[in-house]
């Protein structure tokens, strides 16, 4: 290894110095120049934390109890300040929105150049430098917060980029950003890291990351638990540490492969001979709809705002015990077309039944009652003292209590241990199940769900999608909005594939992704799963039939 | 085209123009003059979207006065308030938060208050949009909180989000500053505010005009 960038050395971090839960507890850890790190484990597991100790924000920001030391190029971080540090160490959040601070993308990308006191002239030169390499220049005089998720990222590390550091560190930079958004940023840091620039990378979605870094590091319960390059490590189980294996890596140590292939190129490109296992493939719920009464109906529904077309001639239906996922990249118009179900938004053309009945003149209060909406963003929604009263919000101010449902809630969305802390305090993971719960609490006809899964690990998907499974059995209507391929592709019957606000596929799962005109429209790309084992005799069957059924 | 700090002292002066004025007609002047500069500069349309806000806060403010004071004095209250307010979005229209932030900085007001001012103004939209979210979040579970004095009694659950988030909002925001740098002594800056000859040009005319409009009014009156 070359001359060390970040040497840890029995780092120890608590938040609080009264604190005897440590969020780190004997990290030791080099990183040489140059190197492309993943850090990954669950949510809670430190990631964020030790990311926040290579440019000091952890502790001159944080405060807490720092045992041990962290060194970069040399400097002790405990002597130096966040302002001398940065620099070296350039660091870019999860949330874009609130890491872009400036009126236009120039003077975000000038900002760390100003605080170094560098030269008008030369900030100039370094902007339309740094955003070259980024292919952001026709950027440069937008406004931060009117750009796309993807953008607003690009934004963030050109920031950082500009000012020339020899280390970059993202922390779960991903979370927020459809697929379209991942690849673009993905791109942008291989070609940081080929201009001998050290990344560092905290993630838990592994598909994302292991096939783009030299070594990986997972931590757990603030503990380094893994440490070496990803071809090598990923020969044993990581679920123990709430990672889930990319499936072209499991579909290498079945098969026996000598080098683990670490993405679905790299597998195709091998000579496999043998079938793929055949269980490894992700199969779609199969709905059958004889007799199920449709609870909702959408019919020939556009949407315009301020003169501008937002949705175009939507229709569908949906079935007691069905669950649909509206599918497609950030805004391709799927949480407006949601808005529509409870009348958030009324459609300018078209019609909304729910139950039967016209949404139209129906107000949002009381259409509440039928349909069950959770958010994105479940801090948009908390504000009582318990979990259990933020539960009961909704069925005390629809007039609909039913004490044994909502005791069945609690023991389904695991809430026992939850019910008497403060919702705001919970985990990310916590605070989605009590939205869920609340959402449902008043026994909806429909469930919608707005990006469930957005920023979570692998322990919360495969927790939400038994709890999905169950609500399935017990005849719950489900609508799930969401640019998550594989957890759409595992958990609903139907998949509407939206773009530029119009529907441009539906079906199965599988018919919408062999679509490939449909998915290059929308800017997607079909799951691992379907890439891996689509064949012609798969991609024709569609196990379902539920369009134009009114009548039934 | 002008330095910030000569916006700023222009639209101070007419603010003083406007405070002075006892005239209905005064008053009345002053509002075309104002709404003449904002159809010139081609503001026409943002400025009524805005009205909506502004002008019924401005007709509450008028029946406040009414109640204690005459149906004329109220008018005229409502009149100028209501022109005093659209001084500044004709000055925040023209004049980018962080500009005049960096402007003042200049000027020896120190960095971080000009900051605070600046980056506050920059999130208005952003907050906007959370306030929209937490509305649609509780009316999706019930909460009758449709625009209307009924959504009052249901402050709380519109509230307590609003105000977590604000503070979330404001920690996150202040650690991506930290992370670049902001605070350290020795700052430069990527626009350059100088004072040119012109922005002396347009202060002096604007303060012989103040001058000339008050002497006038108090000849009139």
């Amino acid at each position: 290894m070359t001359a060390g960038m970040v040497k840890t050395d029995k780092l120890g971090y608590a938040y609080r110095q009264e604190d005897e839960h440590l969020a780190l507890d004997g990290v030791d850890l080099s990183i040489a120049n140059g190197e492309y790190l993943l850090v990954c484990g669950a949510s809670g597991s430190g990631k964020s934390t030790l990311c926040r100790t290579f440019n000091g924000l952890i502790p001159h920001f944080y405060g807490g109890r720092l045992h041990g030391e962290v060194r970069i190029a040399g400097k002790p971080t405990s002597k130096h300040s966040v302002a001398d540090l940065f620099a070296q160490v350039g660091m870019v959040f999860q949330n874009p929105e609130t890491q872009l601070f400036n009126s236009s993308v120039d003077r975000e990308i000038a900002f760390g150049l100003e605080s170094l006191g560098f030269p008008r002239a030369n900030i100039q030169e370094r902007i339309s430098a740094t955003a070259q390499i980024l292919n952001i220049s026709a950027l440069l005089g937008r406004n931060p917060q009117e750009l796309s998720g993807g953008e607003q990222q690009l934004v963030a590390i050109a920031a950082m980029l500009a000012i020339g550091p020899q280390l970059l560190v993202l922390d779960e930079p991903y979370a927020n950003l459809d697929p379209v958004s991942v690849r673009q940023v993905r791109a942008a840091l291989k070609v940081i890291h080929q201009r001998g620039i050290g990344v560092v990378i905290s993630e838990h979605r592994l598909p994302y990351t292991v096939p783009d870094v030299q070594r990986m590091v997972a931590l757990q319960g603030g503990r380094v638990v893994l440490d070496g390059p990803p071809e090598q490590l990923l020969v044993q189980d990581v679920e123990p540490f709430g990672l889930e294996l990319p499936l072209p890596v499991l579909a290498g140590r079945r098969l026996g492969l000598p080098r683990l292939p670490l993405s679905v190129e790299a597998l195709q490109t091998r000579d496999v001979v043998s079938p793929l296992p055949s269980d490894l493939q992700t199969v779609p719920p199969v709905f059958h709809s004889d007799g199920a009464d449709i609870v909702l109906e959408v019919e020939r529904v556009s949407f315009d705002l301020k003169g501008f077309p937002i949705l175009h001639d939507i229709s569908f239906t949906l079935r007691q015990g069905e669950s649909l996922a509206i599918v497609g990249a950030n805004g391709a118009g799927k949480t407006v077309l949601l808005k529509h179900l409870n009348g958030l938004h009324r459609p300018t053309r078209g019609q909304v039944r729910v139950k039967g009945k016209d949404t139209g003149q129906v107000k949002v209060s009381q259409l509440a009652r039928q349909v069950g909406i959770a958010f994105q963003n479940p801090n948009s929604q908390f504000f009582k003292m318990t979990v259990w009263d933020e539960i009961l919000v909704g069925p005390k101010a629809l007039g609909f209590c039913d004490e044994a449902w909502l005791r069945e809630l609690v023991r389904l969305f695991r809430l026992e241990p939850l019910l008497k802390r403060p919702p705001y305090r919970l985990s990310d993971g916590e605070k989605k199940r009590v939205a869920f719960a609340a959402a449902l609490a008043h026994r909806p006809a429909i469930l919608a769900l707005d990006e469930p899964t957005s920023g979570q690990d692998w322990h919360f998907r495969s927790i939400l999608g038994a709890l999905l499974a169950e609500l399935r059995a017990q005849g719950q209507a489900i609508l799930l909005v969401t640019h998550d391929l594989s957890f759409a592709e595992e958990h609903a019957h139907r998949w509407l594939l939206l773009a530029n606000g119009q529907v441009v596929a539906e079906g199965s799962p599988w018919k919408v992704m062999s679509d490939k005109a449909a998915m290059e429209s929308a800017h997607l790309e079909p799951t691992d799963s379907f890439r891996l084992f689509s064949a012609d005799e798969r991609t024709l069957a569609d196990p379902v039939q539920p369009r134009g059924g009114r009548h039934v | 085209m002008f330095d910030p700090r000569t916006k700023l002292f222009l639209a101070m002066g007419y603010a003083v123009l406007i405070a002075a004025s006892a005239r209905l007609g005064w008053s009345l002047a002053e509002a075309a003059v104002l709404l003449l500069f904002i159809a010139v500069i081609g503001k026409t349309r943002l400025y009524l979207r805005w009205l909506r806000m502004a002008l019924p806060m401005s007709l509450f403010f008028g029946a406040v006065v009414w109640w204690t004071a005459d149906v004329r004095i109220a008018a005229l209250a409502a009149l100028k308030l209501l022109t005093l307010v659209s001084v500044f979005f004709v000055f925040f229209s023209v004049t980018l938060p962080e500009d005049l932030g960096n402007a003042l900085v200049q000027i020896g007001m120190p960095h971080i208050v000009a900051f605070v001012v600046s980056t506050s103004l920059q999130f208005v939209p952003t907050i906007g949009r959370r306030i929209r979210n937490v509305l649609d979040a509780q009316r999706a579970r019930g909460i009758p909180l449709e625009p209307g004095w009924s959504a009052l009694r249901h402050y709380p659950a519109f509230l307590g989000p609003i105000l977590i988030q604000s503070f979330q909002m404001a920690e996150a925001l202040a650690e991506a500053m930290e992370a670049r740098g902001f605070g350290r002594p020795g700052r430069t800056f990527l626009k350059d505010y100088r004072m040119r000859t012109r922005d002396w040009l347009a202060i002096s005319f604007g303060l012989l005009a103040l001058i000339v409009c008050l002497l006038g009014m108090r000849g009139w009156g």
